[in-house]
């Protein structure tokens, strides 16, 4: 089964990576990332030919809970957050929660 | 609870049954917890490793888009961006680690040779290559993260219920099991005291009866002897 990669963000972020060839895109500007970037993220999670979500990290911060809890949760298609602090940050609170100890701590 | 069972031998040995097979799912969910945390472990410095490649990558495909905008203008940049046709594919294959499916993912058609991406070799400068070759190096990293980090969530995922697992035979199931086990024990102990405690009373009054018999006896047959003289 072939998918695709998916990207959500600002123009600025999503032009790189159509250059690259992705196809699908979902561009959100900024001042109205608080409107609709959940509706976007919803609509690409149920896209079924999207493998891989790529986001920056800073876009999860204009997400309402439940979008942020689904799309990081989510297995497929799965999220690779660019920027921001580094390490994903979901995984950071699955790691402390199921081992018992933060392990990404350097 | 302790109350809810038969005090029988049969609900007894049930029980005892159930205590072995506990101990020993307890057993191999302990070893499955812990083989799973090694795999983790593994996969964790791979993560951390694509991590940090990515960041690096994403940096600087950054620097070269931005500096493809400054020196050709936001317009040719994205107008390059739209010409596009050809589109990386990703093919996912899933592999087994304890258990635990985790995705393989292939790529095809990401990094492209100039004249497969589509906008023409004339109307765009060395700079958008550039900052398109980048991204396709980018675009790699993702993919390679994506792949590692899908696994690590699984394998989190399995760990977390193999733990509740653990924890629910060890600190729910088996403690209770050992209290039931425990209360028929006592209660059937109990009946034994009862029972010998019993036969004793019946052995008593037999004797006493027995006695009381034999002295009735005894008087009949000191009666026949005295009216017999």
């Amino acid at each position: 089964m072939s998918q695709e990669i998916a990207v959500i963000g600002s123009p600025d972020f999503t032009t790189g990576f159509r250059l690259a060839g992705v196809r699908k895109f979902e561009n959100v500007p900024d001042e109205a990332k608080d409107d609709e970037l959940d509706e976007a993220v919803t609509r690409t999670l149920e896209d079924e030919d999207v493998g891989i979500i790529v986001m920056h990290e800073d876009d999860l911060d204009h997400l309402s809970r439940n979008a942020r809890q689904s799309v990081e949760r989510s297995i497929e298609p799965t999220l690779v957050t660019l920027g921001g602090s580094g390490g994903a940050s979901g995984l950071r609170d699955q790691i402390k929660r199921a081992i018992g100890i933060d392990l990404m701590d350097e | 609870m302790a109350e809810d069972v038969k005090p029988t031998r049969k609900n007894l040995m049930a029980i005892e049954d159930r205590i072995e097979l506990s101990e020993r799912g307890h057993d191999t969910l302990e070893q499955k917890r812990d083989g799973l945390i090694m795999e983790f472990m593994d996969i964790l410095d791979q993560a951390q490793d694509v991590r940090a490649n990515l960041n690096q990558d994403y940096e600087r495909a950054q620097n070269k888009i931005n500096m493809a905008r400054a020196m050709e203008g936001d317009v040719a940049v994205r107008g390059a961006a739209a010409a596009l046709k050809e589109y990386p594919e990703i093919t996912t294959q899933s592999k087994n680690i304890m258990g635990v499916v985790v995705p393989q993912i292939e790529s095809s058609r990401v990094k492209k040779s100039l004249d497969q991406r589509g906008y023409g070799l004339l109307g765009s400068s060395a700079r958008i290559d550039e900052a398109a070759d980048a991204y396709e190096e980018l675009l790699e990293s993702i993919i390679l993260a994506a792949e590692v980090e899908t696994a690590m969530k699984k394998m989190l995922e399995e760990i977390e219920t193999t733990k509740r697992r653990v924890n629910a035979l060890e600190f729910k199931l088996l403690p209770e099991l050992y209290e039931n086990q425990e209360y028929i024990e006592q209660k059937l102990e109990e009946q034994e005291r009862e029972e010998i405690f019993r036969l004793k009373k019946i052995k008593a009054k037999k004797e006493e009866e027995e006695k009381e018999e034999r002295a009735a006896e005894k008087a009949a047959a000191e009666a026949e002897a005295a009216t017999a003289d």
